[in-house]
Parts: structure tokens; sequence; C-alpha cells
């Protein structure tokens, strides 16, 4: 058997060498051709090759409130460029930047910067001239064009805030980056991908980083969350491949999808960014800053700030005078007041100390004081809002009226410790991870808080000013809408949350609300109720969120819930008191107190609650209450947590067309 | 004749002369995918960013897989014979499980996820195939009961597998196991006139084939083939990209980690199907000429192995992983120079990617083992 099949085995063996060598000597032969006979054609067309790479930056990630309204965008950007390794001499490159400041608006510190820029940068990185141009001015340069050497007009993308003012504090904005954001983004990534920075491929990945940012289009978050989610909005960059002329200017851009960047995550907010507007108009020309949570959800669908600048000037950089005016602005555009802000959170801390008082069994629900205008604690007067005296005071309507004795009594009675552990069940005393920049803790003030601040024990006449909220506490803004979403929804209240998705924010260590007996919540409720809807409450006018019966089921017929507050600005003195305390009118704005307005709605069944504070606005039942009732009223007939919020599809957003762009 | 069957005596007798090309093709493949993971250029100082994270994958992957194969030529011939048609089995039933849970990878179902395991079975068969092949005709020849028919059953066996890594779709895989297959149903004898025959069949059907049986994106591939220049923007560009970093490399070529097109990023796929342009652009002819030749060398020490084995199984089963190896080579290198249309075969132990190193590697081990077991005859009987 054997012998007869390793005879036909060899037959076939040399059939398969003489094959097998015809495609063997047939694979040679065309390499001979193409580098032996044609060598000198493929060597010229790799020299005329005049494609180049260039970093291609990635799509910024969108920023969508929660209806799928776009907050921040890119809209379509013409810019120009200059590439320095393209000149010869200092003098062309000054003649050709010259030339461009005939064709564009260019300043001559501006000109002097690219000169500079042009010196001290590699060759091959592009410099940007100018961008956010119209199309008339890009036009021009292409015209011009052929004359100026190493000048590309170009056509990107450049971050857009369509509300303008209305989430400068909440987005933030971009700009280019500076050294320090370059060696925080090559900080942060290497220490994510656990690369040590000394490594060759440390170096690596931050040259190529450094590179990215430095590209004319490419921007860094600054601030709130355009600068928390950079990680996740920025992209993957990747690589474009480009014709150039031997001027260097890109004559074509060829399909390079298997270089491409990979566009950022899109990320939505909870906010509802027409109720958001309406907030920041309701404040009129006042400063302050408003808060709304939906109850059932713990989602921020207000977070405002008013004035606030527009963000929109800051993405190619803001001039210094416009800086300037800001940070001259006496009603502070530039502070995040929801967030960044503390006050005293005043007689709205009242319900705080209230179930305080009824959880430690301090005070009982009937328990009465007596308000005579004026109470003794520790040899020192403490003064009631109302100076004739309120007379005999029940918890109810010590809410009802904001009556200051009473709650002096009871802090008293209560004693700081239960006051501070209450507070904090409340949501005080926390920063809240929104996935923002900044954020207070506000102070919840004991004995070890003052010890560590201080370095002086508590001292009992301390307590008296934190039962109305003042004295060493302080809270803000955010902080006070979670408190009051507590009181209006109880334990079953999620905590805040405002980014819902394109990035995970986690805050750990929130202080839940619980062991609270029923009965003093019902209570608590029962006393803001009071105040916005019982005769002689101290926000009774405001009260009424649908007086007419025209909002839908099951908010028909509505009333918000709430409690006043005013935050003292100045320390009114003994001689003040005694020739009569100076009405707010007659103060200098910066020396008005502050009115603090917290409520929820519907009363009977809360959904939405919130805060409405107004910087030097004087009272909080006449000027902050009827700008929350305004806001929560307008809650409830959009109704923003009734639908889930957008979730962004997977096709690639529109750019926006320039606005002078012809179509 | 003295029997010699330590350990010792086996390693002794390996086939080191094939271990030395071996080792140095993979050698060529660690050098050339260095240059490969080099090409970006730091913007700050204007050199290449080197980067031998390629090739240091590369060369662990070879240097553990030697060591399997070392080990698997140790192997008996009988147990490799045992193996060969429940591999194929196996192989069989993991190729429709892809097919029922695939994971799509490029746009092609190939890989089986088991647990934290992504096997691919196409490549399994690679191996399979012929082994079960030779299996089947050394039955039919110790039973004496070889005829036309019978080869009509081993084209069964081969078209099996087939058929599902067409459907996954993956051209080349299956070019592949239809080389290997119909290459050990060669040297099993089949009559010449049939595959005279068959080769004008095919011939006449190419139209048809090209037409009615082809994927859009093949047909786009063959066309470019004729016509680079029809689709500049596109494939055709990628293939004029690589013929200009391959004629330009000109005799000696442009010098190591000099490879200009390479910076460009114009060459898909560069460090694992193209990896030849950077032989060529960097080592000029006489590199590409080496490597031709250090694998004519392979080829032909190979089936060498395969003529002197006294064992049918060994000898056609060799015979069909020695002709897989030269189909792959020449699909490879005829694509990268144009003179093939492109489909995804890559350059074995030159080429980075752990499958076909594995394949290859495993085959390796085969063919050393029946190089060792020359000499013993060998009966099997029943299936398994």
């Amino acid at each position: 058997m054997s012998r007869d099949w390793t005879r036909q085995f060899v037959n076939r063996r040399n059939i398969f060498w003489g094959a097998g060598g015809l495609v063997f000597t047939g694979l040679a032969a065309r390499l001979a051709e193409l580098q032996l006979l044609r060598r000198e054609e493929y060597e010229t067309a790799a020299e005329d090759n005049q494609i180049r790479l260039d970093p291609a930056p990635p799509r910024r990630g969108i920023i969508y409130d929660r209806a799928g309204r776009i907050i921040a965008s890119n809209k379509r950007n013409f810019y120009v460029t200059l590439r320095p390794e393209m000149f010869t001499s200092g003098r062309q490159l000054v003649d050709v930047v010259d030339r461009l400041s005939a064709i564009l608006p260019l300043s001559d510190a501006r000109k002097a910067s690219i000169i500079r820029d042009a010196a001290n940068q590699p060759g091959f990185l592009d410099i940007l001239v100018a961008d956010d141009l119209t199309w008339e001015d890009f036009a021009r340069v292409n015209v011009m064009a052929p004359e100026l050497v190493g000048v590309s007009a170009d056509v990107g993308e450049l971050r857009a805030y369509p509300y303008v003012g209305a989430f400068y504090h909440t987005i933030g904005y971009v700009q280019k980056a500076n050294e320090n954001d370059i060696g925080r983004m090559i900080e942060a990534d290497l220490a994510q991908m656990g690369i040590d920075p000394a490594s060759q491929e440390g170096r690596t990945r931050a040259t190529t980083i450094r590179r990215i940012y430095k590209h004319p289009q490419m921007r860094v978050g600054k601030q709130g969350v355009e600068y928390f989610a950079e990680s996740a909005l920025k992209g993957k960059p990747g690589k474009q491949r480009v014709k150039v002329n031997a001027a260097g200017r890109i004559i074509d851009r060829l399909a390079s999808d298997d270089i491409a960047a990979t566009a950022g995550s899109d990320i939505v907010m909870s906010i509802d960014a027409e109720l958001q507007t309406l907030a920041i108009e309701s404040f009129g020309g006042e400063a302050g800053s408003c808060v709304v949570i939906d109850t059932r959800t713990g989602e921020i669908v207000v977070l405002a700030t008013t004035p606030a600048p527009d963000p929109n000037e800051f993405v190619s950089g803001i001039s210094q005078r416009a800086y300037d005016a800001l940070l001259a602005d006496i009603q502070n555009p530039l502070y995040h007041k929801a967030y960044d802000g503390i006050y005293p959170p005043g007689s709205t801390f009242k319900v705080v100390v209230a179930a305080a008082a009824l959880e430690t069994g301090a005070m009982s629900p009937e328990t009465r004081v007596y308000c005579s205008g004026r109470a003794w604690y520790y040899d020192r007067p403490y003064h009631c809002w109302k100076r004739e005296g309120h007379g005999s005071m029940n918890m109810h309507t010590a809410l009802q009226n904001s009556c200051d004795c009473y709650f002096y009594e009871a802090a008293k009675r209560i004693g700081i410790e239960p006051i501070a552990e209450m507070a904090k069940k409340f949501g005080l005393g926390h920063r809240y991870e929104l996935g923002l920049t900044g954020g207070k803790q506000g102070v919840v003030p004991n004995d070890e808080w003052k010890r560590g601040r201080i370095g002086e024990p508590w001292y009992p006449g301390d307590t008296i000013s934190v039962g109305i909220g003042q004295g060493y506490m302080s809270a803000s803004p955010v902080q006070l809408a979670v408190m009051t979403a507590r009181v209006a929804a109880g334990q079953a209240c999620p905590n805040p949350k405002l980014l819902v998705s394109g990035i995970e924010v986690p805050d750990n260590d929130v202080r839940e609300l619980e062991g609270l007996d029923m009965a003093t919540m019902d209570r608590l409720r029962a006393g803001m109720y009071a105040v916005t809807s019982e005769a002689g409450g101290t926000a009774v006018r405001a009260g009424a969120l649908d007086p007419d019966n025209t909002l839908p089921p099951p908010y028909t017929g509505a009333r918000m819930a709430g409690k006043s507050g005013t935050a003292q600005v100045r320390v009114i003195s003994l001689a003040e008191r005694a020739t009569g305390v100076l009405a707010n009118s007659e103060l200098p704005y910066k020396l008005r107190d502050h009115a603090l307005f917290v409520a929820y709605a519907p009363a009977e069944n809360p959904r939405y609650a919130g805060v409405v504070v107004v910087e030097h606005g004087d009272s909080g039942s006449r000027v902050a209450a009827p700008i929350l009732a305004n806001v929560l009223g307008a809650a409830l007939r959009n109704d923003p947590g009734a639908k889930p919020a957008y979730s962004p599809s997977s096709e690639l957003a529109q750019v926006e067309p320039h606005e002078s762009e012809p179509t | 004749m003295m029997r010699r069957d330590s350990i010792v005596d086996r390693l002794v007798g390996l086939p080191w002369f094939l271990l030395m090309m071996i080792l140095g093709l993979a050698s060529l493949g660690i050098v050339v995918l260095f240059s490969a993971g080099s090409g970006e250029i730091d913007p700050l100082t204007g050199n290449q960013v080197l980067n031998a994270q390629l090739s240091v994958a590369h060369a662990w992957r070879f240097g553990l897989l030697l060591l399997l194969a070392l080990g698997l030529a140790l192997v008996p011939m009988r147990l490799w014979a045992a193996a060969a048609y429940p591999a194929y089995f196996v192989g069989v039933v993991c190729l429709i499980l892809v097919e029922l849970f695939g994971v799509t990878v490029n746009g092609a179902e190939r890989w089986l996820q088991i647990g934290p395991l992504r096997v691919q079975p196409s490549e399994l068969m690679k191996l399979a195939v012929p082994l079960a092949l030779a299996r089947f005709y050394h039955q039919i020849w110790e039973g004496e009961r070889q005829s036309f028919w019978s080869h009509l059953w081993a084209l069964i066996i081969v078209v099996i597998p087939t058929i599902p890594v067409l459907r996954q779709p993956d051209l080349g895989t299956a070019l592949t196991l239809m080389a290997a297959g119909f290459a050990v149903i060669f040297f099993a004898g089949i009559s010449l006139r049939i595959v005279v025959a068959v080769m004008v069949m095919v011939a006449a059907a190419t139209p048809l084939i090209y037409f009615f049986a082809l994927h859009e994106y093949q047909r786009r591939r063959v066309e470019t083939l004729f016509n680079p220049e029809a689709d500049p923007l596109g494939a055709g560009y990628q293939l004029q990209q690589a013929l200009i970093a391959i004629g330009s490399g000109g005799v000696t070529g442009k010098g190591f980690l000099e490879g200009e097109q390479k910076q460009l990023d114009y060459i898909p796929e560069q460090h694992t199907d193209f990896i030849f342009t950077i032989v060529a652009e960097e080592f000029g002819f006489m590199g590409s000429l080496a490597l031709l030749i250090l694998w004519a060398v392979v080829i032909v020490q190979g089936m060498n192995i395969a003529l002197r084995s006294r064992n049918l199984f060994g000898g056609l089963a060799a015979a069909g992983f020695v002709s897989t190896l030269f189909f792959y080579v020449t699909i490879n290198i005829g694509m990268v120079i144009g003179l093939l249309p492109v489909v995804g075969i890559p350059l074995p132990l030159v080429s980075y990617g752990g499958n076909v190193m594995m394949t290859v590697m495993v085959g390796f081990g085969f063919l050393m083992a029946a190089h060792l077991n020359r000499d013993h005859q060998m009966a099997i009987r029943g299936v398994f």
C-alpha cells in the first residue's frame, strides 16, 4: 500500500513545486518591477505625496436640558490659522500678518502675540489668528489666500450657548486651554490610565494631549459642567488627512473615517430650560437665585442665578475691559449665588428648630411662649421682628407668624447639639456634588465646630441666635431647597441630582432624613401651610398658585406652603434700636437684608419644592415669596417631572450654521 | 533499525534547520513590528516616537507558542490521528454556534464568547480540515477502498465548514479552508483530469461569482485592483499608497524606521495584513526577496517532511498544512503588491495577531511531530 502512494506523492509534490515555483517567481518578478524598474516613478510619487496628517479635534458633547433643548452645542466656526514653518524669514511673517490685519480686525496686541507665538512654537503647530469670523471676512481671506503664504482659512466648530446667561453658572464655559489646563488634563489622563508620567509612554501621551489642546479648534471646560465633565464631553481626538499645496494651504480633505475623532458624550441635565428662564425673568432686575427640586425624583429642575454674563463672550476670550466691568458690578454677576452663596437661613430655619423641639420633647405642640417683642437670655436682650410682640404663641402660630421669641425659647430648651443634628438630617451642612465646580458646605455650628474654627467653646447665648437661623448658621440656596424638599416629601425624597445622563456624579456621605415621627412632619407642613394660607400668615398673599383654577388636575387650585426668611447682613446696634431701626430702603444696597423664601407645592400633595433668595431684597415674604410662587405655579403648569428626562440618540448632532452664512 | 524514542533523542531529531527558518521569520516580524509601532512623530522634537509595544507582544506570543509547538512535536502520530475527527466535529459545531450567537467584530461574526474567552473556531478549522481529510484518506487507503467517490466524500468534508465561514462573511478564511482541503485531495491522488476540469470550470464561473456571489465591498476591491486611480480617496488610494511605499523602497530600502509612507497612517492594517509594505519600504527589494526566499525554504522543508512520512495520515496532513502556508504567503504578498484583490489574510509569523500565529505554530508542531514519527507505520480503526 505505502509504496503505491509514496510514488504518487512524489509525482504530486513535483507538480506542486512546479506551480509553487512559478507563483513565487511571479511575486519576485512583480516586486522587481515595482522596486527596480518603476522605482523612480514611485519615489517621485512619495515625494509628491502632499498628504499631511493633521490632528482632528473631536466634536464636544452636547449638553441638553431635561426636555432635550440644547443648552450647549457647537456652531459652525470660520477661522484663520497660520503655520509658522511655511515662512522663510521673520520679515515675511510680519508682512503676512500685516496684510491679514488689513482684511481682519486684528488689534496691534493680537498681531504682536501672533508673531511671538510663531517664533516660540514648533513650526508645524498652527496658530489661531482669528475665529468666529463672519462669512464675509472668511470669504475675503479665501480670496486673498494665494498671496498669503502659510495662512489657512478653515471651517470648524465653536461652542455656543443659546440660552446666553441663563446657564452661565451651571454650564460654565469653554476657552482655549492654557498651560495650567494642559497640565491638568495630562495629569488626569495619566492618573486614569495608571501610567507613570516619567515613562516613555507617559511622555508620548502627554505630548499627544498637549498637541490636541494646542489645536486652534480645541477648547477646554473652564467652569461648571463644562469643567467637571471635561473627560466625558471632550471625546477622543483623531486625525485628518489633508492634501496641502506647496504653500502649506489645505486644498482638500481626504476620507479619514478610520482615524477620525470620536465625538464626546452628550450630557442631559435635569433642569427645564423654559422654567429656568421664567425663574430668571421673575427676578426683574433683582440679584439672587432660585432652586427648584422635583421631590419625586430629587432632580433639580431650576438652578438659576441672576444676573449672569453671557458665556458666549468667554469662548473666544473675553476682553479685559468687559471682564473688569463684571468684577466691579455691585450685583456680583460672576458669583454662583445658588451653589456658592451662603446666607444665614433666617426664619426659614425655624422649621428645623421646630422639628428638633418636637423630636427632643423640648416643646410639645401646645407649649405656649409669650412674646412681648423682646426676651432676655444670659443678660442680653433678643428682639422679635415685631416690636410690639405677638402675645401668646404655640408652635403652629409661631411658625405662621414667624415669631422670634418663641424660637429663642425653643432653641434654649433644645440646646445646640440636637439642633445641629436635625439641621444635618434636613440636608444642611453638606456640599452636594451636582457635577459642577464650586459649591459650598455652609455652616451647621456646634461646640466642636466653634472650637475648631474660632478656638472658643460654644456659649449658651450662641444657641439663641441659631434658633432663628442667624448667628453662625449659614446655608446655600441648594441646601435650603433640599431642606424644603425633605420637609415636603419626608424620607421619600431622593438626593438632589443635576446631571441625568452622560456622566456619573457620585455624592457619598449624604445625610439621610431618618427616624422622624410622622406627626412631627405633619406639624411642620401644617405650620408652613399656615404661613401662606391661613389668615395672619406672613406670606398669605402669595399662597394661591392657581386662583382661577386653570391648572390641569391634580394641580387645579393648588396652593403652596412655605416659610419666609430675612437674613440680616449688618449688626443692628443698641443705639440704633433706641432711635428706631432703619428701614432697608434707607440703607445702601450692600447693607440691605437678604430676602429668602422656601416653599413647596401643591400644599396637600407636594411635588415641587424650592427656594428663592433675593440678595439685599429686604423682605422674604414681600419680595421673595411672589417670585417663588410664580416659579412654582409655572412648575405645576409645565410639570417637567411628568416626563422622564430626554435621552440623546446616537445620531450625530447637527452643526448649526453660522448666522452670516449664505444658505 | 534501532528505535530512538527517548525525549532527548526526539529533541535531537527535530528538524532544526526548519526551526531556524521559523525563528528567522518571527525575528523579522519583531523587527518590522517595532517600526510599524513607531510611526508617530513627536510634535515638539520632530523625532519619531519609538514604541516597542507591538514587537514585544509579538515576541512573547511567538516564544510561548514555540514552546507549545515543541511540546506538540513530541505528541505521537496516533494521538494526532485520534484527535482529528473530534477536532473537526467540535470546530463545525462551534462555527454553527458562531452563526447563532457570535460576537460581531469589524462587521463580521467570527468570534464565540465563552466566559472570558473569545474563540475563533474558523482558525481551528484551518488545521482540523487537513487533519480530518488525512485521516479519512488514511483509512480509505488501509481498506483499499479508494475510488472516485471517496474524493467526493472528502469534498463534503471540506465544504461543510466552508459554508458557515463564508456566511460570517470571512472570505479569506473560507478560501484558506478550501485551499487546505483541495491540497489534501490533490495529494491524495485525485485524477489530474478532474483537477484540470475543475480549474476550467472555476475559470468559466468567475464572472458569475463576481456578479452574483461577491459582496459589494468585495467587488470594489477587485475593481480597485485593475484601476487603482478609480477611487482615489477610498480603497484605491490605500492600494496606491501601499504601492508607493513598496516601489519607493528601491533596491536596498530607506533603512530601518525610515519608512515615510507609514507615517501618513494611510496604509490600512499596516501592522497586520499590510506588514509587507514596511519590509519592502524599509529594506527594499533585497529585504522583500529575502522574505520570499525564507518562506520558500520553509515550504520546501515542510513538503520534504510530508514526503518522507511513511504513514499516509502524517504525510497528507503535513502536505495540507504546508499548502496552507504557501497559500497564506502568496495571497498576502500578492494582494499587497497589487496582483490580487484585498482579502483579509495576514503574513504568518510576521503580521501582528495571535490567532493566525497560534494556528501556524500548532501546525508547525504537527509538522515536527510528523518528522519525528516519519518511520512509524500506523493503523487507524473506527471513528475515535
